[in-house]
């Protein structure tokens, strides 16, 4: 829209100040529970603070010298491969089931409804039953694959560094992929069938008119779904923290897992600040991006 | 607003760099709880909470619920039980102590007694302990700094114990005293095949310290006087080795005691290493219940004969919280640990080695021949982990653990995998 | 449009291209029906799984390799969930903690997000940047301040901590989902009430929010979904009274010398049902809330 109208339509409305005090409740509570969580835990990183003794004292820039001379950097990549690859294969899965059901197949809500399932159980949940399938020892992975003679003898999954970090994205996509499905799959009944029709009977062929019809039609909702499984994914926690708890060898330690077992369970709250100050940087250069994007293409 | 909370208002970064040289010398282990520790005094109450993990697991629930119930009735008193499993307990009853918000008994690992004692909230019972008829090593483990913190529980330690049924199919005439029999023995049982794992040593970060005992073994003494030693010759050495069984897949990847128990339970296991403890949860996974009379306690193989065999000390104690009904509770706690009939009833039930000279000399335990074979080959043997004594001390051995496996699955060499290990310790250690 | 408009005489040349399509859609089909298949293998087999362990003796799951048709059924892990009333206690204050986190986030934010997309002021941009962009701020970091405040302020272990600490991630996103909804509602509806002299009070609570009502359904599933998902603030936050079904899962079955899976399949099982059968039944709603907000917006 236009600088124009939007000026004509603030007029239009007027009363600004009635606007902003709508917002009051929403800042007000944000601000107690975020901002200054937030603000209180970058300065954290500043100090050496123990969780358990008392007091703190000043130190500068240390925490954050330990903690890249550490292991920020895995931490980040491994951040970066889970979030990416979760959230590309639940994409993918998502929406090639979401074209599948808007075929037409009999029983599609009965299909979607099961779906879902995955989606609506506690992540918890979720990690312990991947856990319990991807089990070294007694899993039904293993069993199913020598069976299939696909394996000569048990692979302990989340014992090595590649298929620990293999196993909590398929846990993870398991967990997301439905919600991509039911959100696309609304996408794809919104796209009007004249349209397709159309595009038919000039002789687009099904691929064609899948890049032509319907990939324009679905991009506000793919840019959105992916953009909050993103969002979502780059600080999850739950699944990586049950399933391997960042192991083996830090091999799936992303941010959120390091933060928590740096405050809680190591007890060293300034370089667990000084790790969410890195990651604030990191995530600030995308959210930037992401801003001036929005921004120009709203004109 | 108190000192431990960050604050927004706070300008003048600089005021606090003079500020911060004065308040906190706080890292050191001992400057914790400087208020002085209380005893306990009773104040009337009668109810009180009782947290712990034994509450929670298959092998102890049943047994804990009876005495608490059993002491319920005979005190009038009402106890409200909270549980956490194992490997969160310390996090959940920290994150709950240092809020305030629990009192009464907690259980305590003797690993995280010192930790615990840091955040001041313990009592000193000292008072109640005198007289109780506990063994002085048992004793021991409930201290930290002298002072009494804890009650103890149960004393023993973490030892080698082998399913007989597998040695003798292996054609396994003796239990090994060396390393290079004991790795001898684990290729004959590799050879037996069926998925059996030979030795389920600790594999998983949480129990990895279990290497410790292999390097001490091996001749290093891990720590030395606030200096960790790790990366020295015996410790790279033990790692070698460690990674040598895991490559030849003598031991397993990816494994914890839970699995280990489970495993072993099955027929699946050679070796491992446990409490005498352990023995329930591997009854309860096995199949067959018989296993109970072919699991053999030996004591740690040695690098050259004659040398001295080592273990882990282990143990638990009772701590009382200050606060509302510390008196009522430090009561519970002696009859826990203290009463005979009570610790026999409890060890007969789960295997828990009693702490007091009379609990000891009862024919209830002295009958076990388990328990009591584990005691004259493995617990005579054992020395106390080292990083008990520091506050830090999960950190400590996470640091450890985590290196550990670095070298295992490939990610490190032994040798620089333990000099990266000593470095993290160290700095831990010094806080 | 173009098909409305079509002359007849030139049906007999559509019939070519339109068998074709016909032809096509068949090949669609079977193509869609080996993808629900596929999927459905990675979607639907492990939750069998779940269902199959939970049926399962304990002796029996730690066999290897395991039977993937149980041997033997049993309910004893059900009859053991009777005897758990810890495990009600979690199903309680998942529920308690999640309506309310759900409620107080979606009236708080339909306003913020009414105002957001209705009103024009100075700050406006930037305040809706920070609160969008607040939903990707490390929930781990700030899980540290929030617990040495409610620790210090005895907060701990109370339904308001966790309300307050799921607020965190609640908040932006149903602000977010509701400023999309609100986008698509033609100012004209609020031009007219002004017209008939309708003040704002009766404009927000009489006509924009019973249009919105599927938008604010929407979010306040959504909000439940998420606060009944957290882990991480109930974990340290709750406390053993306080605690939601997630944390108390894992405490309750997870023990040094046993994971009891069959129990905790059987106890996940019958807690996640209610909530299950509720999206299933619910999911039309979420799904057009959350639609026409991205689509058209």
């Amino acid at each position: 829209m236009t600088a124009a109208v939007s000026r004509g339509r603030g007029d239009r409305l007027s009363n600004g100040m009635v606007g902003f005090l709508l917002t009051v409740p929403a800042l007000v509570l944000l601000a107690a529970v975020v901002c200054y969580p937030l603000v209180a835990g970058l300065v954290t990183s500043l100090f050496k603070q123990s969780l358990v003794l008392p007091g703190r004292r000043f130190v500068g820039l240390d925490n954050f010298a330990d903690v890249l001379s550490g292991d920020f950097l895995p931490a980040l990549g491994h951040t970066l491969v889970f979030t990416i690859c979760t959230t590309l294969l639940s994409f993918l899965l998502g929406f090639a089931l979401a074209l599948a059901l808007n075929v037409g197949l009999r029983g599609r809500a009965v299909l979607r409804g099961l779906f879902l399932f995955p989606w609506v159980l506690p992540s918890v949940v979720v990690s312990f039953l991947w856990l319990w399938i991807f089990n070294a020892n007694y899993g039904v992975l293993n069993g199913l694959l020598m069976r299939m003679h696909l394996i000569g003898e048990p692979v302990a999954w989340l014992g090595q560094p590649g298929t620990a970090m293999l196993a909590v994205i398929v846990a993870k996509t398991w967990n997301s992929f439905p919600w991509m499905m039911v959100m696309l799959l609304a996408g794809l009944q919104t796209v009007p069938r004249d349209l397709h029709e159309v595009a038919a009977l000039d002789g687009a062929g099904a691929l064609r008119r899948f890049r032509s019809v319907t990939l324009p039609h679905l991009r506000p909702m793919i840019g959105m779904v992916l953009l909050l499984e993103m969002i979502w994914n780059f600080q999850h926690f739950d699944t990586i923290y049950v399933m391997t708890g960042g192991g083996p060898a830090g091999a799936t330690t992303t941010f959120a897992v390091s933060v928590y077992d740096t405050a809680f369970k190591g007890f060293d709250l300034g370089a667990a600040g000084a790790i969410g100050a890195l990651w604030m940087l990191i995530l600030s250069v995308f959210v930037v991006g992401y801003v001036w994007l929005s921004e120009r293409r709203s004109g | 607003m108190s000192p431990t909370l960050p604050s927004l208002s706070r300008r003048g970064v600089l005021g606090l760099l003079g500020a911060g040289a004065l308040t906190v010398a706080g890292c050191a282990p001992s400057a914790g709880g400087s208020g002085g520790t209380k005893g306990v005094s009773d104040d009337g109450v009668k109810d009180f909470t009782f947290t712990g993990w034994s509450l929670n697991e298959a092998a102890t629930k049943k047994p804990l619920a009876d005495i608490v119930a059993g002491y319920e009735k005979s005190s009038g008193a009402h106890v409200r039980t909270v549980s956490y499993p194992y490997n969160d307990y310390l996090n959940q009853l920290l994150l709950q102590v240092r809020g305030g918000n629990v009192t009464g008994v907690a259980q305590c690992d003797g690993a995280w007694l010192a930790t615990l004692k840091a955040t001041g909230k313990l009592t000193d019972l000292g008072a109640i302990a005198k007289g109780a008829g506990y063994t002085d090593a048992s004793l021991a483990l409930g201290q930290v700094d002298g002072t009494q913190y804890g009650l103890p529980w149960t004393s023993g330690a973490i030892g080698m114990v082998g399913n007989q049924t597998l040695f003798d199919r292996a054609g396994i005439k003796a239990v090994p005293s060396t390393v290079d029999d004991f790795e001898a023995m684990l290729v004959s049982l590799k050879t037996l095949g069926n998925g059996i794992v030979p030795y389920a040593a600790m594999t998983k970060v949480d129990q990895l310290k279990d290497i410790i005992p292999w390097m001490w073994t091996f001749g290093s003494p891990v720590v030395d006087n606030g200096k960790v030693t790790v990366g020295d010759d015996g410790s790279v050495e033990a790692v070698t080795w460690y990674k040598k069984l895991y490559d030849r897949k003598l031991i397993a990847p990816a494994l914890d005691r839970f699995d280990a128990r489970a495993l072993f339970g099955q027929g699946k296991v050679g070796v491992y290493e446990d409490a005498p403890v352990g023995r329930g949860a591997v009854v309860a996974a096995a199949k067959d219940k018989s296993i109970a009379d072919h699991l053999t306690p030996f004591a740690r193989p040695v690098q050259a004969k004659g040398d001295k065999p080592v273990a882990f000390a282990w143990g638990g104690v009772l701590v009382v919280l200050q606060g509302k009904g510390s008196g009522a509770a430090a009561k519970f706690a002696r009859s826990v640990t203290a009463d005979q009939a009570t610790s026999a009833g409890y060890f007969v039930r789960t295997g828990n080695p009693p702490t007091t000279t009379r609990a000891l000399a009862d024919p209830k335990v002295t009958a076990d021949r388990f328990v009591s074979d584990f005691g004259k080959r493995v617990t005579v043997t054992a020395r106390t982990d080292p990083f008990w004594a520091y506050p830090q001390y999960a950190q400590i051995e996470q640091a450890l653990a985590t290196q550990v496996q670095a070298a295992l699955t490939g990610k490190s060499t032994p040798k620089q995998a333990m000099a990266d290990a000593r470095a993290a310790m160290q700095k831990l250690v010094d806080g | 449009m173009t098909a409305a408009t079509a002359a007849p005489e030139r049906t007999a040349a559509r019939e070519v291209p339109r068998r074709a399509a016909r032809r096509r859609g068949r090949g669609a089909r079977t193509g869609a029906l080996a993808a629900v298949v596929v999927i459905g293998c990675f979607g639907l087999l492990p939750v069998y799984w779940l269902v199959a362990t939970a049926f399962s003796p304990t002796g029996d799951v730690f066999a290897f390799p395991p039977h993937l048709v149980p041997r033997h059924v049993t309910l004893a892990h059900f009859d053991n969930l009777l005897h758990t009333p810890k495990l009600l206690r979690y199903l309680v204050n998942s529920v308690v903690v999640s309506l309310v986190t759900a409620a107080l986030s979606v009236v708080v934010s339909a306003y913020c997000a009414y105002s957001f997309s209705k009103f024009r002021y100075r700050g406006r941009r930037s305040l809706m940047y920070l609160v969008l962009s607040s939903q990707m701020f490390p929930q781990a970091l700030l899980l540290i301040t929030i617990y040495l405040v409610f620790s210090a302020t005895g907060l701990l272990n109370s339904y308001l901590a966790l309300v307050l600490s799921f607020a965190t991630f609640t908040l932006p996103l149903c602000i977010w989902m509701l400023k999309g909804f609100f986008d698509t509602i033609p100012d004209e509806l609020i031009e007219a009430a002004r017209v008939d002299g309708a003040p704002n009070r009766v404009i927000i609570h009489r006509i924009m929010m019973p249009v919105a009502a599927p938008g604010l359904v929407a979010a306040g599933l959504f909000a439940f979904i998420r606060g009944w998902n957290d882990f991480i603030f109930a974990l340290t936050l709750a406390g053993p009274d306080r605690q939601t079904l997630p944390p108390g899962l894992v405490n309750t079955y997870v023990g040094e010398f046993q994971t009891a899976w069959p129990d905790l399949m059987a106890a996940s099982l019958v807690t996640s049902l209610p909530v299950v059968i509720a999206f299933v039944v619910l999911q039309r709603h979420l799904v057009a809330g959350l639609a026409s907000g991205a689509v058209k917006g």
